[in-house]
């Protein structure tokens, strides 16, 4: 692991210019994330959706995980956004603000109290088992090693999820078909 | 890199051919029971290497190889437990393929792509019997539940079956995000992925709130796949909304899966850890065991009534692991053996009381048991087996379900300490309770007239058909056998429980 204990000040925290940019990536990242969950507007919550994954992805790239990075750009934001785009163009969903979709104060207030412990119990956590640990810049993992390990140790289940997306492709058509209800032919 | 051993893949690699032909035959033919036969021929195929696997010490070719064989690196291992299950899943879906074969024609649904869904679910399951790794073993639990979404949602035009693949879809999301981060947590403290090598890195964070956290949400989300309370909340309504012949594999099938995956996480990567999973594990059962029986006691609708004791039972299963809390390593062997039993028994007499549920309920029109009055008089065969299966699930003599309870109570009982006693406790209790709602279905169709409007003479002439039938047949047999010779499940408990006494050495 490139985790090293040493004792670690704020002040020392701040002259590491990887911090700045960690932060310059995080909090954009956090305000997306936020955003989705808290817009009125589907379209809205989808294009922050951009912000959230964009910001995961350069966290990836700042890891040293390019192959992974560039997933994230091009399946998420790149297929899996449009998709939902498309998806909201065609359902005919309303595409102006819509109240329906924030619940009541009485449902918010527990759930953002819930959420609230459960983030302070597992940051809590995290920084207990972390907080001290150092992360070095790292040699960047290279593609020809994922490919590597994917065709060889973790064939079993990269042929597996093979078989979860034609199952879902499949299981998919014939749900979504419009054909006469219950009838076959 | 990893030369391949084709022989212990064969299960798999078998399977996963049938998957395909089944789209292939559905494609060229309108005839689509070809489709099931296809898919029968394929499993039963696929049972021959579990069988060549298993026995392998014995036969000529491949004594060399022996049993246990450790695939890449140790993240898919073919050893007995593996292939216990392997078998116990084909089983499973061969039984629910046969369930399926009549409701669907009566249906008229899509056929050949049901099929082609409930073998890629099972394909799943027999993958995941031998994973052993993070990686490998989610892949294989989203085969499972991934085909299993889209089957309970199969009657398109009915309402409740949409409700019931929508309320299964979320709860499975939220689970598998809930194990995922789990996962993560876990890979951060530990730098593996693999079972074997968490056991050991484990021992050195095990102190660390965080991985109690990482603990207690990998469990979570395998708990909510065993519907254990209180994740419990889709299961009937699932049940209730799905195609019957896919409640009877979601409530079997995909349930043994996910005790496969608690199983193999809890005794396999956590051994060294009973303290921290045990209490929790504890609390699960106990909970799952009282809310399913009493719940289940208000229920009117057999379909839903099966769902709420398919937790109690869960909950029943829970219980070793409860019991595991303050135990040591001689012990922990044999707390897992109580599972397996429990499991092996559960999956046989669960989907009887499946076959036979379905075929009373298509013949008189209802799953509400008040309308199954007086059934003795119009079926008794019909009845007696009504009967078998459900006093097997309450645990009668001779019938299997009570062994699979003995073998529960003497595993707890046996690990000598206050949380194995007071799990059994609750457990002798809970079994008094489930009596109470299993003998309900029985008596209005023992003890009450038939109905006014019924027409008996239709009701009597009515033939079962054949592929249920011989389902029905199968499961009686083995519940039967199993009740009568408990030997044989509980071989099969201690002969998995043989990689937990490996570890603990």
């Amino acid at each position: 692991m490139p985790t090293l204990m040493e004792t670690v000040t704020m002040a020392d925290w701040f002259r590491e210019t990887a911090n700045w940019v960690f932060l310059l990536i995080a909090f954009p990242t956090v305000f997306g994330a936020w955003r989705t969950v808290s817009s009125d507007n589907i379209v809205r919550a989808v294009l922050y959706l951009v912000v959230a994954l964009g910001g995961t992805a350069a966290m990836f790239l700042m890891l040293g995980a390019a192959f992974i990075g560039w997933t994230v750009v091009l399946v998420y934001i790149g297929a899996v956004v449009i998709l939902f785009l498309m998806g909201i163009m065609i359902t005919r969903a309303p595409l102006g603000a819509e109240a329906k979709l924030s619940h009541g104060r009485e449902v918010k207030v527990p759930a953002a109290l819930l959420s609230g412990i459960l983030f302070a119990v597992i940051a809590g956590s995290v920084v207990d088992a972390f907080g001290a640990s150092i992360i070095r810049p790292f040699e960047p993992t290279l593609t020809t090693d994922l490919a590597n390990v994917l065709f060889g140790r973790f064939i079993i289940p990269f042929e597996v999820v093979s078989f979860v997306l034609l199952a879902a492709l499949i299981g998919g058509i014939v749900l979504a078909r419009q054909d006469d209800v219950g009838g076959l032919e | 890199m990893f030369p391949l051993d084709y022989h212990a893949l064969l299960p798999e690699i078998i399977l996963a051919v049938t998957v395909l032909v089944t789209l292939v035959v559905d494609l060229t033919t309108r005839k689509k029971y070809l489709v099931a036969l296809t898919a029968m021929v394929g499993l039963f195929a696929a049972f021959v290497p579990v069988l060549t696997l298993a026995f392998c010490d014995s036969l000529e070719f491949c004594a060399a190889a022996g049993v246990d064989r450790v695939l890449f690196g140790g993240s898919y291992v073919v050893d007995g437990y593996a292939l216990v299950f392997k078998g116990l899943f084909i089983f499973a879906a061969f039984i629910a393929l046969l369930l399926s074969i009549g409701y669907l024609e009566a249906d008229r649904y899509y056929e050949g792509e049901y099929y082609f869904l409930l073998i890629a679910s099972a394909l799943g399951a027999v993958v995941m019997a031998s994973s052993r790794d993070f990686v490998s073993m989610i892949v294989a639990l989203e085969l499972v539940s991934g085909p299993a979404f889209l089957l309970a949602g199969w009657r398109k035009g009915d309402p409740r079956s949409n409700e019931a693949a929508l309320k299964f879809f979320i709860t499975g999301i939220i689970a598998l995000s809930l194990l995922l981060f789990g996962v993560s947590l876990l890979y951060g403290l530990t730098g593996t992925i693999q079972f074997d090598q968490i056991a050991v890195a484990s021992m050195a964070v095990a102190d660390l709130p965080l991985f109690t956290l990482a603990v207690i949400f990998v469990l979570l989300g395998f708990g909510f796949k065993v519907s254990a309370v209180p994740f419990h909340f889709w299961t009937p309504d699932t049940y209730e909304g799905a195609p019957k012949p896919v409640t009877a594999w979601i409530a079997v099938g995909s349930k043994a899966a996910g005790f496969v995956g608690l199983l193999t996480v809890a005794y396999l990567a956590f051994p060294g850890v009973t303290e921290v999973w045990g209490p929790v594990m504890w609390v699960l059962a106990l909970l799952s065991m009282t809310v399913g029986n009493i719940v289940a006691i208000k229920q009117t609708n057999v379909i839903r009534l099966l769902g709420y004791s398919s937790i109690a039972q869960a909950g029943f299963m829970l219980a070793p692991f409860g019991a595991a809390a303050a135990s040591g390593a001689d012990s922990l062997s044999q707390v897992f053996a109580a599972t397996v039993t429990y499991l092996v028994i559960f999956v046989v007499m669960n989907l009887g009381a499946f076959a036979v549920v379905i075929i009373i309920g298509s013949r008189v029109g209802s799953y509400e048991f008040e309308d199954w009055a007086g059934l003795n008089r119009y079926a008794p065969g019909l009845a007696i087996m009504l009967a078998v299966f459900f006093m097997s699930l309450a645990g009668i003599p001779p019938l299997a379900g009570w062994f699979a309870k003995f073998a529960v109570f003497q595993a707890t009982i046996g690990v000598g300490n206050w949380w194995g006693y007071s799990i059994a406790i609750a457990a002798a209790l809970n079994a008094v309770i489930a009596f109470v709602y299993y003998a309900k279905v029985l008596k209005p169709a023992f003890f009450d007239p038939v109905p006014k409007g019924v027409d008996v003479e239709a009701l009597e002439a009515a033939e079962i058909p054949a592929p249920i039938g011989f389902a029905l047949a199968l499961t009686a047999f083995g519940v039967i056998v199993l009740g009568v010779f408990p030997g044989v499940a509980a071989n099969l408990g201690q002969y998995t429980a043989q990689v937990v006494a490996a570890l603990g050495g």
